[in-house]
């Protein structure tokens, strides 16, 4: 066997441990090396800042073990920006799982804010938890919020919670953020909640997910979308408000290059052999 | 008295090492943290799910809510699927929430994924982004014409429309590198944290040893690539 059948043919196990060690290195050791922002990530950091102040948004926390790594800290840039500008928030998650991380962002930048910033449980902001029933749900929540959830997170009952006072459908919300994770739920919003009610909305996803939403940023049914680690590291550099996704965006880019690298290899070693007539 | 948080960091290192040995290939670790993961997972949705069911339809039907009946004895119906002989009667609610979702999602599908996607198509030819949107659109749907053979002209229409589709799944590709690339980092930031990163490599040793123990003395089957 020539030397470049044996490299095509390289031991999978080999490839998983240059690649661990091409992503654990940069979080040993963090390198900061030149980032644009993408235009989707600025069309929505744009959006989040013309929101008015004093106004309620509805934020869809979808986040969960796997992807809060990811998109959890642009997450908690957003919550923290929407504090600072004094805008309300309505939490809710359609997972079960997702309903804890939701809580964790919040208390996470609540625990940023800087000193005079309120944000305080029923008045500007309130979590109700988990909704089921996937885009039925969220179809539900849209139409009429006490038919679908009667007590927030924490078991208060909503008609006690200052802040849901004069809410009961999605009229009562200027904008939607719609933080989805992995969950592909990002259609339910615009199909339950943007399109029908004719409120705008933003969103973030994992990575994997941007390709599929870019119709809706071209139809303008999304206002903007952060996408995985790096559109969390976007938010974080938009915001000025240093956080864990630059270090994580930094070791994306490291393990895609040695990605890069192995393919453009493996496939001029596959055109190299297939000249020499080797099969 | 241990930070819960701390000791789920460490458990979580523990956890993430014995998953990640799966790459090595299928072994009694990796499985038992699969189970031990799905185990988990499935008695965390049925303690919520169970959680939401009694607060917002049992405690209804219990304060006289009578119509509160039906979506309970439903999830029930929902049970008989565990019995081979009662497995009809778990398709009634099952088709009930299919056809409400599918009704719901029509009811703004039209609007939200067909008019307004196409009126996003009907651009102006007076930027290279807009051509290529124009272009890449009506070759990639013509793509799809299975019902005409690609001769003639149209030959050139598909052909076109399969370079963008190919384009598409690079970027598609790409992107769910960079997602798995994420997942891992996810992880090994809370693995290496400073604090944390001790006990990640004791695990990393004990791990490795017992796996080694087990390849040597041929108790694991070493998995072959090849």
């Amino acid at each position: 066997m020539s030397r470049l059948k044996k490299l095509l043919a390289l031991d999978q196990r080999i490839i998983f441990l240059l690649l661990f060690i091409s992503l654990a290195y940069p979080i040993l050791n963090p390198i900061i090396l030149p980032m644009a922002v993408q235009d989707y990530s600025r069309m929505a950091f744009e959006f989040a800042e013309s929101i008015p102040p004093g106004s309620v948004v509805l934020f869809e926390g979808g986040n969960t073990a796997a992807t809060y790594p990811q998109t959890g800290p642009g997450m908690v840039a957003q919550i923290y920006h929407m504090f600072t500008k004094g805008v309300k928030i309505v939490f809710f998650s359609i997972g079960a799982e997702q309903q804890i991380w939701t809580q964790k962002a919040i208390d996470e930048a609540i625990s940023k804010l800087p000193p005079g910033v309120q944000a305080r449980n029923g008045i500007e902001w309130v979590n109700l938890g988990y909704i089921p029933g996937g885009e039925a749900g969220v179809g539900a929540l849209a139409n009429n919020i006490r038919s679908v959830v009667k007590k927030d997170y924490f078991g208060t009952p909503i008609d006690e919670i200052p802040l849901m006072k004069n809410i009961n459908d999605a009229r009562a919300f200027s904008a939607v953020l719609w933080w989805g994770g992995s969950e592909g739920s990002i259609p339910y919003g615009i199909r339950q909640i943007a399109v029908p009610f004719g409120i705008p909305m933003s969103g973030s996803c994992t990575t994997n997910e941007v390709p599929n939403y870019s119709p809706y940023i071209s139809a303008g049914q999304l206002k903007g979308l952060f996408g995985g680690v790096r559109g969390s590291a976007e938010y974080e550099y938009l915001l000025r408000l240093p956080g864990p996704a630059l270090g994580q965006a930094m070791a994306t880019n490291l393990g895609g290059l040695l990605w890069l690298i192995l393919v453009v290899l493996g496939n001029v070693f596959y055109l190299i052999l297939r000249m020499r007539g080797e099969k | 008295m241990i930070d819960p948080d701390y000791l789920g960091l460490i458990v979580g290192s523990l956890v993430s090492i014995a998953a990640y040995t799966t790459l090595i290939g299928d072994n009694p670790i990796s499985k038992a943290t699969e189970n031990l993961y799905l185990g988990i997972l499935a008695g965390y949705l049925f303690a919520t799910n169970w959680d939401y069911i009694y607060r917002n339809a049992v405690t209804k039907v219990q304060g006289g809510e009578a119509l509160y009946i039906i979506p309970l004895i439903l999830s029930l119906m929902l049970l008989s699927r565990l019995k081979s002989g009662w497995m009809w009667l778990s398709r009634y609610p099952i088709v009930l929430s299919i056809g409400v979702g599918m009704g719901l999602a029509m009811r703004t599908t039209v609007m939200a994924d067909f008019v307004q996607q196409i009126q996003a198509t009907l651009l102006r030819w007076n930027s290279l982004e807009n051509i290529v949107m124009i272009l890449g659109t009506a070759t990639s749907a013509a793509y799809f014409l299975f019902t005409t053979r690609p001769t003639g002209p149209y030959r050139y229409v598909n052909r076109v429309g399969r370079v963008f589709l190919l384009i598409a799944f690079g970027v598609t590709y790409g992107q769910t590198v960079s997602f798995r690339f994420e997942l891992v980092i996810g992880r090994l930031v809370d693995m290496l944290r400073p604090d944390v990163i001790w006990y990640t490599a004791g695990f990393l040793i004990i791990i490795t040893l017992i796996l080694a123990i087990g390849y040597k003395t041929k108790r694991i089957e070493w998995y072959s690539a090849k």
